[in-house]
């Protein structure tokens, strides 16, 4: 027990190592040192390897994942705490929130069993989320996409994604089709148009994406893909010549140095950031992320580049990497329909999420501000990515739900 | 394996080859692109030790100061004390106008940022900047850069005088200049100005060679056993109904090849053109840096050899006496004659000599590197016997010394304003090269003897009387 307890070969112990080298150099370079960084450290390392342990003990699907998340949070709050302390400390907390939340939607998930029953109501809680943000919503950056409760903000998007993968979950895991499929493609686009009014451009692309990849495994009328792929380049082609702020994307995209000072600012900055940075980056607490707007948000990524280096980032996307494989694989082994649909949801959603904005801050595609999943800073990404993650993990267990088709023959002969 | 994990094994790949492309993209990016980016005006992390470090300074060989930066307070100022002598090598810093010349290329140097060492590199990050830049010895001479300057002063054009051995320059001077020290109040004349004062024309100002690129047929023409060792000048040739003419007319009757360069024939070179064919023509102007970058410590061009599948034969044999298409620098020119002087062996230039920290201590020095072979030690020799005959017996009469023998050659290069431009590219002494020189006067509308050869003359002669 003892010995194991200290061994080097479990994942978690790995991770206390990283996080514990990464907090002395935030400790040490520091002009004074502070109790919040001993603290926020400790808390942090506590959190995750009592969550991981509980983790092994509770589930008996996958545990991996969790362990891919607790790396890529640790990154970013090591990043975020470097930036701002403040920030720093309440990512944590948000953090300890997201896992408390990881645990509630996995029981709930779990206990449950009548999820692809209830198509109906998932779309009228998306409606009522987006209405309330179109009439309480606040703009931030240009985006109307925040509720203000309280003294708190958070982003209703980010719950309606799960919801919208939980819809679409329940429509194609039935065989008797809750809806008509006309009325469930208006429901899909009035999605994508609540984004687009509220000119969140990122999370519409993210939907879309989303559902596509649904419909391509599982929609039995393929023309109905073709036409949707076409009606989407026409929407994209119109509104890059109707709607201002995506001509701008893309002009900044394809030429930023034009606009350095104005429109381009953000990405030449984060460019500039990566390029300084180098192969092995300039260490923790040595590079300048603070001259990138909304660093330790959408920009994060182009912080971690600067100060742990291409290697760092890469690692990172790696990260991501297997966890879309590991999200694949639980696809791929569950039985249940409803929740293989699920499975594919949700890494989709983290894994084109991580793409769009990864892409946008190192410039391989038009810059589209959404969240890095699980790096960023954000109390509503956080918490309701674990709350997806939670989910998932259920879907990475053996279920005994019943069965509406005969699924005998779907055990894994090719594995 | 049935349909569904079919499809949900393909969008797996999918996902995955766009993350792998993340991958290789950020390695793209940071191999090819990051440097330049890194350099960007915009990017505030170069200016932030700028503020701090006190910038270093400038001296020439013999350790004069040249340019300097003195801190008062909080900010610190840049003193260009020779002006426009060194506009075009030293350049200017201003963070608002940027930088350029060796301000630009020496920039990590003079604020202490280039550091060799990388322990000594994280060490000073954590101990905060250094306060003092490294500070740059240049290879130049003050007095001949002075001199220079004076001999080209009411012209344009460019002077490089270099040692052929090691490649260092002495004297780079470029006209019309601007001031450094003034680049606030003058700014918009500058920009304006339709002679573009910014362009170091010794270095960048592309000319076509004329004569002076007969030196490198010649070299071509000693190689090729083909070549016949005599030619009849009647004063001008015909080559497919395109009529060459000599200078001023003047039929050379029976020369050979020594002749022909003494005297600059046109018809004897561009019949040896057409001998040679434009491939080898070509492959001679090519290790001669033709169509090569040059390294060096400030932005140059590269001069240009034309494309030979597209050249008819009259356009062969004008490239051959240096017409045509061919566009050359006057640092690569300078280049060549430094080249037969050091028996065909092409060095690099330098201009920086060394970087010193603000103890003293050498950080960097650049040592003398050859670029290139470009004939054997046996035809430079040749070579440079036909322009020893250059200076004493042919157009180049007027850049000949009373104690030194001097080895050159004169071009007179037509273009298309319809003023020649006057060159002269040579070396002294012959024996012992220890100064080469190239001269061009941009649009002079007289010949490189007239023109050009004098001014190189009196460098050749004041190198060599400085540097015994």
């Amino acid at each position: 027990m003892f010995k194991k307890i200290f061994s080097y070969k479990i994942p978690q112990n790995l991770m206390v190592i990283m996080n514990t080298m990464a907090l002395l150099l935030l400790y040490l370079y520091k002009d004074h040192l502070d109790s919040l960084v001993l603290i926020s450290g400790l808390l942090l390392i506590f959190i995750i390897y009592m969550s991981n342990f509980i983790l092994l003990k509770v589930s008996t699907g996958d545990h991996y994942i969790f362990l891919i998340i607790s790396m890529l949070v640790s990154i970013g709050i090591i990043m975020i705490y470097r930036i701002n302390p403040i920030y720093g400390f309440k990512q944590i907390v948000w953090f300890g929130l997201g896992i408390a939340n990881f645990f509630l939607f996995y029981l709930i998930v779990r206990k449950a069993k009548y999820w692809n029953k209830w198509l109906k109501m998932y779309v009228v809680l998306s409606f009522i989320l987006f209405l309330s943000t179109l009439i309480f919503g606040i703009k931030v950056k240009g985006a109307t996409n925040w509720i203000k409760i309280g003294g708190h903000s958070f982003q209703p998007a980010e719950i309606i994604k799960v919801l919208f993968i939980f819809f679409l979950a329940s429509y194609y895991a039935n065989k008797k089709k809750l809806i008509k499929p006309t009325i469930f493609l208006g429901i899909v686009y009035g999605h994508i148009g609540f984004l687009f009014l509220q000119r969140d451009l990122g999370t519409a692309m993210l939907f879309y994406f989303i559902f596509i990849t649904i419909s391509y495994i599982y929609e039995e009328k393929r023309k109905l893909i073709f036409y949707n792929l076409g009606g989407a380049l026409v929407m994209a082609g119109l509104s890059y010549l109707l709607v201002n702020h995506v001509r701008v994307r893309v002009l900044t995209w394809i030429n930023p140095w034009q606009y350095v000072d104005n429109k381009g600012y953000q990405i030449t900055q984060s460019l500039f950031a990566i390029a300084s940075g180098g192969f092995f980056g300039t260490g923790i607490g040595l590079g300048h992320p603070e001259y990138i707007p909304e660093v330790h948000n959408d920009f994060i990524f182009s912080a971690i580049c600067e100060e742990m280096g291409i290697f760092g980032g890469i690692a990172v996307i790696m990260l991501f990497l297997i966890l879309v494989y590991r999200g694949f694989k639980i696809a791929l082994q569950q039985q249940n329909k409803f929740f293989r649909i699920i499975a594919i949801g949700i890494t989709t959603m983290l894994g084109f999420q991580a793409f769009i904005i990864l892409g946008g801050v190192t410039k391989l595609i038009p810059l589209t501000g959404v969240t890095l999943p699980f790096v960023s800073y954000g109390g509503s990404s956080l918490v309701s990515s674990f709350a997806a993650l939670g989910i998932l993990q259920v879907a990475s267990e053996e279920l005994d739900l019943e069965q509406e088709e005969e699924h005998g023959e779907r055990i894994q002969k090719d594995h | 394996m049935e349909k569904e994990s079919k499809r949900i094994i393909r969008v797996l790949m999918a996902l995955s080859a766009m993350l792998v492309s993340l991958v290789v993209y950020l390695s793209y990016f940071e191999i090819f692109q990051a440097a330049k980016i890194e350099v960007h005006s915009y990017n505030k992390r170069q200016w932030l030790n700028e503020e701090y470090v006190l910038r270093g300074f400038i001296v020439d060989r013999n350790g004069k100061v040249l340019a300097y930066s003195e801190k008062t307070q909080d900010t610190q100022t840049r003193f260009y004390k020779y002006g426009r002598l060194y506009g075009h090598i030293i350049g200017y810093s201003y963070k608002e106008y940027g930088k350029a010349g060796l301000e630009a290329s020496y920039n990590k140097a003079l604020i202490g940022a280039d550091e060799l060492n990388p322990i000594r590199v994280i060490t000073e990050k954590i101990t905060g900047p250094k306060e003092k830049g490294n500070n740059l010895i240049l290879t130049i001479d003050h007095e001949m850069q002075q001199y220079a300057e004076q001999r080209l002063k009411g012209n344009k054009g460019a002077i490089v005088v270099m040692n052929p051995r090691n490649g260092e320059i002495y004297a780079m001077v470029s006209k019309p200049d601007f001031n450094p020290a003034a680049i606030k109040e003058n700014w918009e004349d500058i920009i304006e100005d339709k002679d573009s004062p910014l362009l170091n024309r010794a270095a960048m100002g592309l000319y076509t060679p004329g004569s002076v690129f007969k030196v490198i047929t010649a070299t071509a023409a000693i190689q090729d056993e083909n070549i016949e060792t005599s030619f009849n000048c009647e004063g001008s040739i015909n080559i497919n109904g395109y009529v060459l003419k000599e200078y001023n007319g003047a039929a050379h009757g029976e020369v050979d090849l020594t002749k022909a360069l003494a005297d600059s024939c046109n018809v004897a070179f561009s019949q040896i053109g057409l001998l040679l064919g434009e491939v080898k023509l070509k492959s001679a102007a090519e290790k001669y840096m033709f169509n090569e970058i040059i390294p060096f410590d400030l932005v140059t061009k590269s001069s240009i050899f034309p494309k030979t599948t597209l050249m008819t034969k009259p356009e062969l044999g004008a490239t051959a006496i240096g017409q045509g298409k061919l566009l050359t620098t006057p640092l690569n020119m300078a280049m060549v004659a430094s080249t037969i002087a050091n028996d065909g062996l092409m060095m690099k230039p330098i201009i920086v000599k060394e970087v010193i920290t603000p103890e003293g201590k050498t950080l960097r020095a650049n040592n003398p590197q050859i670029l290139n072979r470009s004939c054997s030690a046996e035809d430079a020799e040749i070579i440079k016997d036909m322009m020893i005959q250059v200076v004493k017996n042919g157009t180049g009469k007027n850049a000949a010394l009373s104690k030194v023998e001097v080895a050159g050659k004169t071009g007179t290069a037509e273009n298309e304003t319809g003023k020649e431009h006057a060159w002269f590219i040579g070396f002294a002494p012959a024996d012992n090269p220890k100064v080469a020189v190239a001269v061009i006067l941009e649009n002079a509308g007289t010949t490189g003897g007239k023109g050009a050869a004098p001014i190189a003359r009196d460098m050749m002669s004041a190198t060599l009387k400085k540097f015994k």
